[in-house]
């Protein structure tokens, strides 16, 4: 059976670890040891941070939704209750593209929301 | 469908004057600092400044509620040990008209370098008199928006 020495796959897990560091500040991109400790974190925040990413543009969109909202005398709260309420299934990132491209689709949304508005 | 994210080249600003006389200072500061991080507009995005010029006048005019005009302390930090100084809003007032809403309103802007920038779009002034009638500012009357239709 073939010999397997043990350098060339040691070296290439070296030298995978640190092209993922580069570009890393100081000792973390040079040092295997360093670089290592980082690229580990790294992925953990990359994964966290994939999952993390769909809330931060559901926040984003809910904002431009209560800007465009509020430039029609309503809040995003009494608007979103509203398209609920008139049985309107419009996702918030379609919302959200229709207040800045389709301004007054927007309105006449607005519009619906507003005669089905459920005050308690 | 990717979501828009506006161009540097795509903002526009506008100018908003908000007249201060007998206005409550936090409510003047919240839609001041709406209007300057551009949360009123569907093209917001929390990267960049898509906020609007502001200018307050009568400044010195500012209404505050309670007794906070005597108790209600401004602090600032030299730097050195003991470099505390403590002045109550009556005293900031007399000497530094224009300082209770600057301060208000910057606290409501995020504290890092874009807040920074967005605070520079802020023109408080103590008078009624700004120097920026050329560039057209419209009046900004602080509503709220209404719960019922």
């Amino acid at each position: 059976m073939a010999r397997v020495k043990r350098g060339v796959h040691a070296a290439k897990k070296r030298r995978t670890t640190l092209e993922r560091a580069s570009g890393y500040t100081g000792q973390r991109s040079r040092l295997f040891s360093r670089a290592k400790e980082q690229v580990t974190h790294s992925m953990v925040y990359a994964f966290n941070d994939r999952k993390d990413k769909k809330g931060q543009f559901r926040r984003l969109w809910i904002t431009r939704i209560n800007a465009a909202a509020r430039a029609n005398n309503m809040t995003y709260n009494r608007f979103m209750q509203g398209l609920k309420v008139a049985g309107i299934d419009v996702d918030r990132r379609v919302l959200a593209d229709m207040a800045i491209n389709d301004p007054a689709a927007f309105t006449a949304l607005v519009e619906v929301a507003r005669k089905n508005v459920v005050l308690s | 469908m990717r979501t828009a994210s506006p161009k540097a080249s795509e903002i526009t600003r506008a100018w908003h004057i908000i007249d201060a006389k007998d206005v409550v200072l936090g409510r003047l500061a919240t839609h001041a600092a709406a209007l300057l991080r551009g949360k009123h507009k569907p093209t917001f995005a929390p990267h960049m400044d898509t906020g609007d010029f502001v200018i307050v006048i009568n400044a010195g005019e500012i209404a505050l509620t309670g007794s906070k005009n005597a108790d209600k302390m401004a602090f600032r930090h030299s730097g050195y040990p003991g470099g505390l100084t403590a002045t109550t809003y009556a005293d900031m007032m007399a000497t530094h008209p224009t300082r209770a809403v600057e301060k208000a309103i910057r606290g409501m802007l995020p504290k890092n370098s874009l807040g920074r920038s967005q605070i520079t779009k802020l023109k408080v002034y103590a008078g009624a008199e700004h120097p920026h009638a050329a560039q057209n500012p419209t009046p900004y009357s602080i509503n709220q928006v209404s719960q019922i239709s």
